[in-house]
């Protein structure tokens, strides 16, 4: 398994590029993705653990954001932010250095401490998602084109994986780690 | 783990296991039991000494599955018992945990995910007061009449299936809890939680080793 922390840094011009990429690198094992706007970026989504986004993008597409607002972290660029929903990380170019660094690194950490799901493999990732959406195994093995006893199988890894045995409780985690 | 008899003295059980203390108070007997020996304080309240024995180990040891007399005393005195509990959770610990719970949201940061977590923890206590509910409309009064309703057997798991919950919220606050929060309000309700859980756990037993065998005994079935 690849252990680096890859971040998206979406809709930002170069300079901010550059300065978060150095702040990113003083950070272990961080490797970042540069996306000049939300449609280029939107299909390697899965491929990030986290997302730096500039924030005329986050505030354009927040149905996608939103649900994964514990991995975003979003620059602000004026006033329109105050306005954001709560429970949004944002990081302000205007701050001292020392307070971006440990926005910075709180990020990363945070990216970092709620990313278990990353020793799921894609197909569990998959089931957890329709598990997350109300499936039921049938359901779920119909939509994957595998069997109900793989489905169960699944189910079970999911379980001893994540320490969470319930459906419902399956759907909150992957609410909180941004899988749905 | 020790088995008690009548010879043990009630306030080392209770100093040992101290989750006892609401089941011996729902058994009829307060604190302030002195030296006196379980057989001694049974004696004294007026309660059987067997009865009073097999739920006290039940609810300790999961290993313990007592030899009850499968009859109307039995039955009545259980569903007595698992009333006062119902009770218990609905004044006490559920409006206690949604107190701390509201406390931690306000004194918290907005940066973290305790809502969600929250709105979990509304989903399972919602489904314990179906479950109480059933319990306190429909089959306790049933049975009280010697009759067992016909899906008596289909909800076995409906308690389990909330404690289950329980343990999972134990589980994403400890694992999964981010952003800033107040630690001691958090403290309060993962221990408010975690009491409840466990509880709603023990008390299951009590309904599949205790209960059960006494209704199943008045349908005319072995358990």
């Amino acid at each position: 398994m690849n252990d680096k922390t890859k971040i998206s840094l979406v809709g930002l011009d170069s300079l901010r590029i550059l300065g978060l990429r150095i702040l990113l690198a003083e950070e272990k094992d961080c490797q970042t993705d540069n996306f000049s706007s939300f449609g280029d970026f939107e299909p390697f989504s899965d491929k990030a653990a986290g997302y730096i986004v500039a924030g005329k993008v986050f505030m354009e597409n927040l149905d996608f954001f939103l649900p994964r607002k514990s991995r975003t972290l979003v620059v602000a660029e004026g006033k329109g932010e105050k306005a954001a929903p709560a429970g949004i990380g944002f990081i302000y170019p205007e701050a001292d250095e020392t307070e971006i660094k440990a926005n910075i690194a709180r990020f990363v950490k945070s990216l970092r401490g709620g990313e278990p799901h990353g020793e799921l493999s894609a197909r569990e990732v998959e089931v957890l998602r329709l598990i997350a959406k109300g499936k039921i195994n049938k359901e779920i093995a119909d939509e994957l084109c595998i069997s109900i006893n793989t489905v169960i199988t699944h189910r079970k890894n999911l379980s001893s994986k994540l320490g969470v045995k319930s459906a419902s409780g399956l759907s909150l985690y992957a609410m909180m780690n941004g899988i749905i | 783990m020790a088995i008690y008899n009548t010879d043990t003295r009630l306030s080392e059980a209770i100093l040992k296991h101290p989750s006892l203390i609401p089941v011996i108070d729902r058994l009829g007997v307060s604190l302030g039991v002195g030296d006196r020996t379980i057989g001694e304080v049974c004696e004294k309240c007026g309660i059987d000494k067997g009865f009073f024995l097999s739920m006290v180990n039940t609810f300790i040891d999961e290993e313990y599955f007592p030899v009850n007399p499968r009859d109307t005393f039995t039955l009545a005195k259980t569903i007595d018992y698992l009333e006062k509990t119902d009770a218990y959770y609905l004044k006490s610990q559920l409006p206690n945990i949604e107190r701390h719970f509201s406390s931690l949201i306000s004194r918290s940061g907005n940066d973290n995910n305790l809502e969600l977590l929250m709105t979990f923890y509304g989903e399972a206590s919602q489904e314990l007061r179906e479950c109480m509910s059933y319990d306190a409309d429909v089959l306790y009064p049933t049975l009280r009449k010697g009759v067992v309703p016909p899906e008596y057997t289909e909800r076995d798991s409906a308690y389990n299936d909330v404690g289950e919950k329980l343990h999972d919220l134990l589980y994403l606050i400890v694992a999964h809890l981010k952003g800033t929060y107040d630690h001691n309000l958090c403290m309060a309700v993962i221990s408010a939680v975690f009491s409840l859980e466990r509880d709603i756990r023990q008390n299951n037993r009590i309904r599949q080793r205790i209960l059960k065998p006494s209704v199943l005994e008045m349908c005319g079935n072995k358990a």
